[in-house]
């Protein structure tokens, strides 16, 4: 046999043998579809996904709300979801942004909430990263994602909202940097206005929603 | 079958496999060679996107995947993926005719294929896949995939058009259309200018072609230095005195071209 053969020879088993303990014995494969394949690249794109400052009752294909976001609307107040992702330049850009408007610190991979009494009212923040989130944390990323963009940062404001009568959660969706703001005042400004707009639809509903979970 | 009616098929194939992600088919592998996963029909993962993210989290198996991948294929085919199933490729070959047509046309452009520092000239990709895929992103928020011009053509482009205004220019945007312009200007003026002088999954695969399983072999012994295969060859190559060049993609035009048939891809 020649030499140029065991070197071939050699190279095909350890490559395919790494491949194969990698694909087996890890969670690659699936990390790789998640964090690259299913989430849109905003950086490959070279473009942000514009916000529309809108609420609406109807989630991504009508999926039913998480039920920590509905347990934290009954108890507590409205919700602040903020999506990040392991590497994401506009994340780190607006995570400093969002621990100025709340006054909280955490960690970049960190799944964390808390609650943050906002000019007066409460409300529940989380902060989810999706590369290591799990299950209906991780869900929820896909539940809120309004218009279909599967891509980070995303900001959500749950809240409720009179439906033809019947109060159910009502919320929007910001993506990216907060399309028309240009500095970190007019996003600092975006947030308090997106926030302020939840407290005043809550403080509406509440009442009638507490009375309308009773009865149920 | 002809050899170049195969590749025709073998790239159509590729192509095709590339897009199934329009029919919802997603998939958890790198592709072995260079095509966007920002494009909404995307089936997998961009090589060069999988090492960036390795660089900036340090995870190392998201460095090491992409890698075994390539490091498979490199060694069965060496450079052939770029001749018989990259999609960039493919666009490059139907470009080709377009720019061999151009240089005869203006001899300026053929000086530059025998200007003596052009075989330098192709160092540019390694220093790509090094440079903008590996240290910078280390360092600062910058990468290749921030002015990849592939992104603009199969992610950029399309998203534009299947969402017409739901979308705002980033920071790169401009510098990355500039890039693509520049891109394109490149595959119409020199054949396979982007394979060639800058393509990062290129560089990856390149070093496999010294020991790859097919190869291109020349009868040196009975060659009469005729040099229709070296003006045949899409990459520009010495084919009399390639002795499994960097460069070769193994698309066998040097084959079809010689007289004498001394040229053959080998396996072995």
């Amino acid at each position: 046999m020649k030499k140029i053969q065991v070197v071939q020879i050699t190279l095909l088993i350890v490559s395919a043998g790494f491949f194969t303990s990698l694909f087996l014995y890890t969670d690659t494969y699936n990390e790789i579809k998640a964090v690259i394949v299913d989430t849109t690249c905003f950086s490959c794109i070279k473009m942000n996904p514009v916000t529309h400052f809108t609420f609406t009752f109807n989630t991504l294909n009508n999926q039913p709300h998480p039920t920590y976001v509905q347990d934290n609307l009954t108890k507590i107040g409205p919700v602040f979801l903020a999506f990040r992702a392991d590497v994401c330049a506009a994340c780190d850009k607006m995570d400093p942004i969002l621990k100025k408007v709340f006054n909280v610190e955490f960690g970049k991979k960190e799944l964390f909430h808390q609650i943050i009494e906002y000019q007066g009212s409460n409300i529940s923040f989380f902060h989810i990263n999706i590369d290591h989130a799990s299950g209906e944390f991780l869900n929820s990323f896909s539940i809120y994602d309004r218009d279909h963009r599967s891509g980070v940062p995303m900001f959500v404001m749950i809240t409720l909202g009179n439906n033809s009568g019947k109060i159910q959660p009502y919320y929007m969706t910001a993506y990216g940097e907060l399309t028309g703001t240009h500095n970190d005042k007019e996003r600092i400004e975006y947030f308090d206005k997106m926030i302020n707009k939840g407290i005043e639809f809550y403080q509406e509903n509440i009442e009638e929603y507490i009375k309308q979970e009773e009865s149920n | 079958m002809k050899l170049q009616v195969k590749r025709w098929i073998s790239q159509f194939v590729f192509l095709v496999s590339a897009n199934l992600g329009a029919f919802g088919f997603k998939t958890g592998f790198c592709y072995p060679f260079f095509y966007c996963n920002a494009c909404p029909a995307a089936t997998s993962a961009c090589p060069i996107r999988a090492i960036e993210i390795s660089v900036k989290d340090s995870n190392w198996r998201f460095f090491l995947y992409p890698f075994l991948i390539l490091g498979f294929i490199g060694v069965l085919f060496g450079r052939g993926v770029c001749g018989w199933a990259c999609p960039i490729g493919l666009l490059q070959r139907a470009t080709g005719r377009v720019a061999r047509g151009l240089k005869k046309r203006f001899p300026v452009l053929k000086r530059i294929g025998e200007l003596r520092v052009e075989h330098y000239f192709r160092y540019i990709k390694y220093l790509d896949v090094i440079g903008l895929a590996m240290i910078i992103p280390f360092f600062v928020n910058f990468m290749f995939t921030d002015i990849c011009p592939v992104g603009v053509m199969v992610g950029t482009i399309p998203i534009s058009i299947l969402n017409p205004g739901e979308y705002t220019p980033n920071g790169f945007y401009y510098i990355a259309m500039v890039v693509f312009v520049l891109f394109l200007i490149l595959i119409f003026v020199v054949e396979r200018g982007w394979c060639r002088y800058f393509c990062p999954v290129g560089a990856l695969l390149a070093p496999f072609n010294k020991i790859s399983m097919y190869y291109v072999s020349v009868d040196k012994s009975k060659c009469t230095h005729c040099n229709l295969c070296s003006y045949a060859c899409p990459m520009g190559i010495d084919i009399p005195n390639m002795d499994r060049s960097l460069e070769c993609i193994l698309c066998g035009k040097c084959v079809n071209a010689c007289p004498k048939n001394l040229i053959e891809i080998k396996r072995g």
